[in-house]
């Protein structure tokens, strides 16, 4: 007779934002097997990028491959588009990219870890944080105009320039909101109750970490080493005061702590570029069409993305191949998936913050 | 019998299913369930039961895979539903019109109430959209519990009652010069 039982989530659950079907294997409590299924949500853009749109429209294209790190995409491959062309951007036009990435990278975060909490049973962190993360919302649509989407980045610059008066109000609502999130990290240390439901619960060694080529928060939790912020020479950010944060515990807990300590670090990126952000325009006119091939990474707030670009010297271009951070974290997530407690299975793939929509594209 | 008519009305509960979006429009959804514009003081909920919602919210343009889960969860939903397109590629394609695996928006494969446009449709667009849905289900939920005839009126001839073709097709109405 058989003894295990096979329980799906998925592919439409209360505790998944996005289509994905999981097929746990379970023994009594515990998984002993993992399936996953992530084409739900495919819809074939990068296809689209060479038959449909040209070069310089895919910038905006591109954003709606995922909404949480639309500014990332369009920067990626700007970079790579601006690296085929040969074209040098302000140093204005950089720092205000970082500001927006690293906004970006802050709501993100935040609602990774509210939603974390909520998977884990603690509604009232999920209100908590997901109250404050409007801050964020109002920074970037004074900045940009739009609360998500907003299509900023642009082909030789960025697409609109901030005041002083302007600069003077995020400033004020970044100091708050540093308050806040050293609130949350008191609270993700000290909670009993969030302890017996994060610390030790869905662990991923350094060993495995390195063994499944994991990227992200989820092998920065590890120990890993591994930011492309660090790694790359097309945007400033060194300059601005970016400090690479690491755990070495690998359960959720960790994960989370990695999650704040970069939610700190980013504000303190934003404080600095607006307190010195220097003069200049902000848009460069780059003429010429893309021709050769490159690769570009940047760290979305999940993980490293990587675009190849190839162009063939017309408007249209030969192929854009997107590598998304998810994609790469899936043998990671399965084997952490093993020997855990079903009742934890939500939250552990909450912690894992996967988005579907960028891994299908 | 339980009159379900009053709750419904305070508090419609909603179904939330991404047919392909970009994770956008999801997560002004989630937001209209934070604090800020928390749409629970309409009585909303969010639930993951089609069985127990009333209002469908649907983001996404419709893709090969997601259509079949789409129709599924909307038989699923019990009279009366509301369906609503919270995006523009929900409503027409959008972005993504016309690309290999795409299906051009919602109203393709079920009857769409209430379009809300925007890309990503922010919140307040959204619970406008959702005020108006409540309007929609109100006059939907007026329209189920009218009463009507199942049997048109027996024949009577030579003293003989005939009850033969008494029975009304599906979807027919009774002639008022027969009655």
């Amino acid at each position: 007779m058989k003894k295990t039982i096979n329980i799906p989530i998925g592919s439409q659950h209360i505790a998944l934002l996005e289509p994905v079907r999981f097929k746990f294997e379970c023994e009594n409590e515990k998984i002993v097997g993992v399936g996953s299924d992530v084409g739900f949500v495919h819809r074939g853009i990068e296809k689209a990028c060479t038959t449909k749109f040209k070069f310089d429209g895919i910038g905006y294209v591109v954003a709606r491959v995922c909404g949480l790190c639309a500014i990332t995409h369009s920067m990626t491959y700007t970079a790579s588009i601006e690296k085929l062309i040969g074209g040098e951007i302000t140093q204005k036009a950089k720092y205000l990219r970082i500001l927006l990435l690293e906004l970006d990278r802050v709501h993100s975060h935040m609602l990774c870890l509210s939603h974390t909490c909520e998977n884990a049973g603690f509604e009232a962190m999920f209100m908590r944080i997901m109250g404050d993360r409007e801050d964020i919302m109002e920074i970037q649509e004074l900045i940009t105009g739009n609360r998500v989407q907003f299509d900023y980045i642009s082909i030789g610059g960025v697409n609109r320039d901030i005041d002083a008066a302007q600069a003077k109000n995020i400033l004020a609502k970044l100091e708050l909101l540093k308050h806040k999130v050293l609130g949350y990290i008191d609270e993700f240390t000290n909670n009993w109750s969030l302890s017996l439901k994060f610390k030790g619960i869905g662990v991923l060694t350094l060993d495995d970490a390195y063994r499944f080529n994991t990227i992200g928060p989820l092998a920065r939790a590890s120990g890993l080493q591994a930011d492309v912020r660090n790694e790359i020479d097309y945007l400033p950010y060194d300059e601005v005061g970016f400090n690479m944060q690491t755990h070495s515990d690998g359960d959720i807990n960790a994960r989370n702590l990695v999650r704040l300590s970069e939610l700190l670090n980013s504000i303190e990126m934003c404080n600095n570029i607006l307190e010195g952000l220097p003069e200049g325009e902000i848009f460069t006119k780059l003429k010429g069409k893309p021709k050769g091939d490159t690769v570009v990474r940047f760290e979305a707030p999940r993980g490293e993305l990587m675009y190849y670009v190839k162009g063939n010297g017309s408007a249209m271009l030969d192929r854009v191949r997107i590598k998304t951070p998810t994609f790469s974290s899936i043998p990671a997530f399965s084997h952490v998936f093993m020997g855990a407690d079903y009742a934890d299975a939500p939250a552990i793939l909450a912690s894992f913050d996967p988005c579907l929509s960028c891994t299908a594209k | 019998m339980f009159d379900f008519k009053p709750i419904r009305k305070k508090s419609p509960w909603i179904l939330h299913y991404n047919a392909g979006s970009c994770n956008g429009c999801d997560i002004e959804i989630l937001a209209c369930l934070s604090p800020k514009y928390d749409i629970e003081r309409f009585g909303v909920i969010n639930t993951g039961n089609p069985k127990q919602s009333d209002v469908f919210l649907v983001t996404g343009p419709v893709t090969f895979r997601s259509r079949e889960r789409l129709i599924e969860l909307y038989t699923q939903m019990p009279e009366p539903k509301v369906v609503m397109a919270v995006g523009s590629c929900t409503c027409t394609g959008g972005v993504f019109r016309d690309m290999y695996n795409v299906e051009d928006g919602l109203d393709r494969y079920i009857p769409v109430d209430v379009y809300v446009p925007g890309c990503a449709s922010s919140p307040e667009l959204i619970i406008d959209g959702l005020v108006k849905a409540l309007e929609i289900l109100e006059s939907k939920t007026k329209e189920i519990e009218k009463p009507f005839k199942l049997f048109r009126n027996e024949t009577n001839k030579d003293g003989v009652v005939n009850r033969r073709n008494s029975a009304l097709k599906v979807g027919e109405e009774i002639d008022d010069e027969e009655n």
